[in-house]
């Protein structure tokens, strides 16, 4: 039982790591229709940005995450101008390939500057535990957790309870007839990718005291953050939560019970299974995946 | 030939089509009128297989159509156009003809010369190497007839054709319906232009909000009072 | 969906360049004689065959595949897997892999053929990636990350050459095969169906264009020609391993090449290895691995943008003014 909880719990924590990418990839998949590849590598630049003010300043990730969010927010603002904003509306080997090529850039931009050394940051963070009930919980972990939570429900306030929130909404069903309705769909878009990117980028100097840092961490999480969102269905905020928390979940649990190697392969598994019986996800508009590619 | 049975149309929180029957006889020109939103293209999408409908069946040449796609009930002779045009916009306007011919069974050269054929016909010949994309959306609706056409139907079905026209390209559309129809193809037609409809109409349908409101002969339909309320607005006078 | 301008009918110029090039192409070897640039050459004949074999699902059935690298490992472990288990040479072998690799696939193609633009992009990505684990894990099978050696044994009836001209020869027939495949398709009824469903699927059904049976069809052909270059890939190089044969990376490139050279045209993913390949092998040297890498990035970033018909639509720009100029002088000379 014990043992049961403390899977459970580890799932749930790996799981917001998750929820807090996801949210932002689903996030801009809804208003801009674009599957943005390159979205775990704003993690990655997360990550080195932790490192080199750590290993530099001496900074503690938790400090520098209110350094590091700003400058991958503007990161954000620049990419969508040049790449992302361009492929809209262009065809779909246009939309896929272009941030499918950006991903490349920042990866191996990373590995060529930062050489392919693993790095890691060691703060009060890094192997500290908490205990409740029994259960071993990380504090690092805990904290992301927290955060990828709250961001989570700001996000969801600020979608469905204010004026711009609902812009963004008006935006994501149907882009020709809030342009109409005078609402400045190329801001909406600009606004929807940084603030995405630099949840991400945030993420990725939250987990910096727990997680080894590479040019390719992004890579090994970025799959397993498009299962989580089709299985939430895309463009579904709520949907793209509760999935990341059962794939953490799930994760843990087949981990444990069947090795990482197969338990990766299982929900690759249920993700095609996913994608072919429901491709609309849990949550997902029916026919988004016929008409709104 | 055709018999539509109480067909329904659920779209989330819609009723586009609502128990609709009816039935085409063999060599017709059936006209379907009705306001924007009526149902009239939906009820297209289900005869032509695109949608399935909530309830209600197809049934063509005594054949229920229920488990036949739109390939297959193309196959067995149904063609039609599309009120919004959807040419295959990097072909030429010859190879768009040639697709359909080519599902009928032709062999390449064969098909060829159905297609120039077909788009002679239509007098699109002078086009047969543009770029699909590229031509005028009056001739891009004239292509959709061409290709419809090269797949040699029974029934044809068309939507919005003349809608943008010119009175001479109406008047041409018009003849050109009437004389394949006197060659045996039978017509389904939706139309706005209700002066083009009654010239050529055995019998018109009335579609508001998704049901039947009137049929019968254009003159018959053109002088009911509801009719008249809903969708003409005034009287027509017969032309 | 618009992809290309291209209609199936390649012009017929095109067909007697290909002809000419061929010819140019059976010489190489005569002429070549650094043995660095033949060893590059025959990787250029391979990958050309490869992006020729996505092309025919991802540009003329217009489906975006990003696990095309399953198919090619499929052919590299089966036959180098069935020569040494069983003795069974390559040459069978090849085509053991192209049926094992046409029914995964077909059974992709079923899967898929409903899913549109990124879903259908994301479903071939999740599938790659689970023949990768496999081939990963399966030590039993694939010795895993250990990978696959080919031992020497037999020579040229096991497609073990001590010449690379003969390599060479085996890449040029690779690649006749796939264009010959892809053109063939291209001038037939299947190539037509094709690209009516990328350029309007519900047009073509309504005109009676099957999509299951077109597309599965293609997704096939397509499989069994990739896991064909991926059996003289292993042939050539000798030793196999998950990251050289079924690693997404490997999925990205394919795309890639045909991508630039101009996907939806039969020859412009041949041109595209023709320019990809040696480009990155001349990064890679002056620049290393990782700067290379940053270059394709930012290539494949700026074609998609900027020229997604790829190379291939400027080098017909560049024969029609030729053509005209031609002409005109032609003309002013009478
Ligand atoms: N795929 C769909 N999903 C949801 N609603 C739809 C869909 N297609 C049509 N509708 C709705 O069904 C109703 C009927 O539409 P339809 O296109 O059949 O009307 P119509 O009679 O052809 O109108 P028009 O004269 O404007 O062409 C409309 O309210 C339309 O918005
Ligand atoms: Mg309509």
């Amino acid at each position: 039982m014990q043992l049961v909880l403390q899977i459970v719990a580890n799932g749930l924590l790996i799981g917001g790591l998750y929820a807090l990418l996801a949210v932002g990839l689903t996030l801009i998949f809804g208003v801009l229709r674009v599957v943005n590849f390159a979205h775990a590598e704003f993690m990655m630049l997360g990550m080195y940005g932790a490192y080199w003010l750590w290993s530099i300043y001496g900074l503690d990730p938790y400090v520098s995450v209110f350094l590091i969010t700003p400058v991958v927010f503007l990161l954000g603002v620049a990419v969508d101008r040049l790449v992302v904003q361009r492929s809209i509306g262009k065809p779909d080997v246009t939309v896929v390939f272009a941030t499918l090529g950006l991903s490349i850039l920042l990866q191996n931009a990373a590995l060529t500057l930062w050489r392919a050394d693993i790095r890691s940051v060691s703060t009060f963070a890094t192997g500290s535990v908490f205990v409740v009930g029994g259960v071993r919980l990380s504090v690092a972990m805990t904290v992301s957790f927290a955060a990828a939570l709250l961001f989570a429900l700001g996000l969801w306030f600020f979608l469905t309870r204010t004026m711009y929130g609902k812009a963004i909404q008006a935006v994501a069903q149907n882009r020709r007839a809030a342009a109409l309705m005078g609402i400045d769909v190329k801001r909406v878009y600009l606004f929807t990718y940084s603030v995405a990117v630099a949840a991400a980028g945030a993420m990725g100097v939250l987990v910096a005291p727990i997680f080894t840092i590479f040019p390719r961490v992004g890579q090994t999480h970025i799959v397993t953050i498009f299962v989580i969102v089709v299985l939430g269905g895309l463009g579904s905020v709520p949907g793209a939560v509760v999935a990341a928390l059962l794939v953490g979940i799930i994760r843990a649990g087949a981990g444990f019970l069947i090795g990482t190697a197969w338990g990766e392969l299982a929900y690759f598994a249920v993700f095609l299974l996913v994608l072919i019986v429901r491709p609309q996800g849990f949550f997902g508009r029916r026919g988004a995946e016929v008409y709104g590619g | 030939m055709l018999e539509v049975r109480n067909v329904t149309v659920d779209f989330v929180g819609l009723r586009a089509v609502d128990h609709v029957s009816f039935a085409a006889e063999k060599g017709q020109i059936v006209g379907l009128i009705g306001p924007n939103g009526a149902g009239k293209t939906t009820l297209f999408n289900v005869v032509s297989g695109l949608i399935r409908p909530t309830s209600g069946s197809v049934v063509f040449e005594g054949q229920d159509l229920s488990r036949l796609g739109p390939a297959d009930r193309n196959r067995k002779g149904i063609g039609r156009t599309f009120q919004v045009v959807k040419p295959f916009g990097g072909l030429t306007v010859l190879d768009n003809v040639v697709v359909g011919a080519l599902t009928r069974g032709q062999g390449l050269v064969e098909a060829r010369q159905t297609a120039r054929a077909t788009l002679q016909r239509l007098r699109l010949d002078r086009f047969a190497d543009t770029i699909a994309h590229s031509l005028p959306l009056a001739l891009r609706k004239r292509l959709e007839v061409a290709r419809a056409l090269a797949t040699g139907p029974k029934l044809m079905l068309l939507d919005e054709m003349m809608g943008g026209l010119n009175p001479t390209e109406v008047n041409e559309t018009l003849s050109l319906i009437q004389e394949l129809n006197a060659e045996g193809l039978t017509f389904l037609v939706i139309e706005h232009n209700m002066s083009a409809i009654m010239r050529i109409a055995e019998k018109v349908l009335v579609l508001n909000q998704g049901a039947v409101l009137v049929e019968g002969p254009p003159a018959v339909v053109t002088r009911d009072e509801q009719v008249i309320s809903v969708y003409l607005g005034e009287p027509i006078e017969s032309a | 969906m618009r992809i290309s301008d291209a209609s199936p009918i390649s012009p017929a110029g095109a067909r007697i360049a290909a002809a000419a090039a061929l010819v140019l192409l059976l010489c190489v070897p005569l002429v070549v004689r650094d043995i660095y640039r033949l060893d590059l050459g025959i990787t250029v004949l391979i990958w050309a065959s490869l992006a020729t074999a996505w092309n025919i699902s991802g540009g003329f059935a217009g489906g975006l595949s990003l696990g095309h690298a399953a198919f090619f490992g499929v052919g590299a472990y089966t036959s180098t897997l069935l020569f040494l288990r069983l003795g069974i040479t390559p040459w069978i072998g090849i085509f053991a892999g192209a049926v094992l690799a046409a029914m995964l696939g077909a059974l992709l193609g079923v899967i898929t053929f409903r899913l549109k633009g990124p879903f259908f992009v994301l479903a071939t990505l999740a599938f790659g990636i689970v023949v990768h684990i496999i081939n990963v894990n399966w030590r039993g099978l694939t010795r895993g990350a250990a990978g696959l050696l080919l031992p020497f044994r037999g020579g040229p009836q096991n497609m073990l050459f001590l010449n690379l001209w003969a390599y060479w020869y085996t890449g040029l027939g690779l690649l006749v095969l796939t264009v010959g495949v892809s053109m063939g398709i291209e001038r037939s009824r299947l190539g037509y169906y094709l690209v009516a469903l990328r350029e309007d699927e519900d047009a073509a059904r309504s005109l009676g264009v099957r999509v299951v049976r077109s597309k599965v069809i293609a997704a096939a052909v397509s499989a069994a020609l990739a896991a064909c270059a991926g059996s003289v890939y292993a042939a050539f190089i000798q030793y196999i391993d998950p990251d050289s044969t079924t690693q997404f990376e490997l999925s990205v490139q394919i795309a890639l090449v045909a991508i630039v050279g101009g996907m939806g045209t039969t020859f412009g993913p041949v041109l595209g290895a023709a320019i990809v390949i040696p480009l990155g092998e001349m990064l890679r040297a002056r620049l290393g691995g990782g700067a290379a890498l940053v270059v394709y990035g930012f290539l494949l970033m700026v074609i998609v943008l900027t020229a997604p018909n790829g190379a291939i639509a400027g080098v017909r720009l560049l024969v029609r003014r030729l053509r005209r100029l031609i002409d005109s002088r032609r003309k002013a000379d009478a």
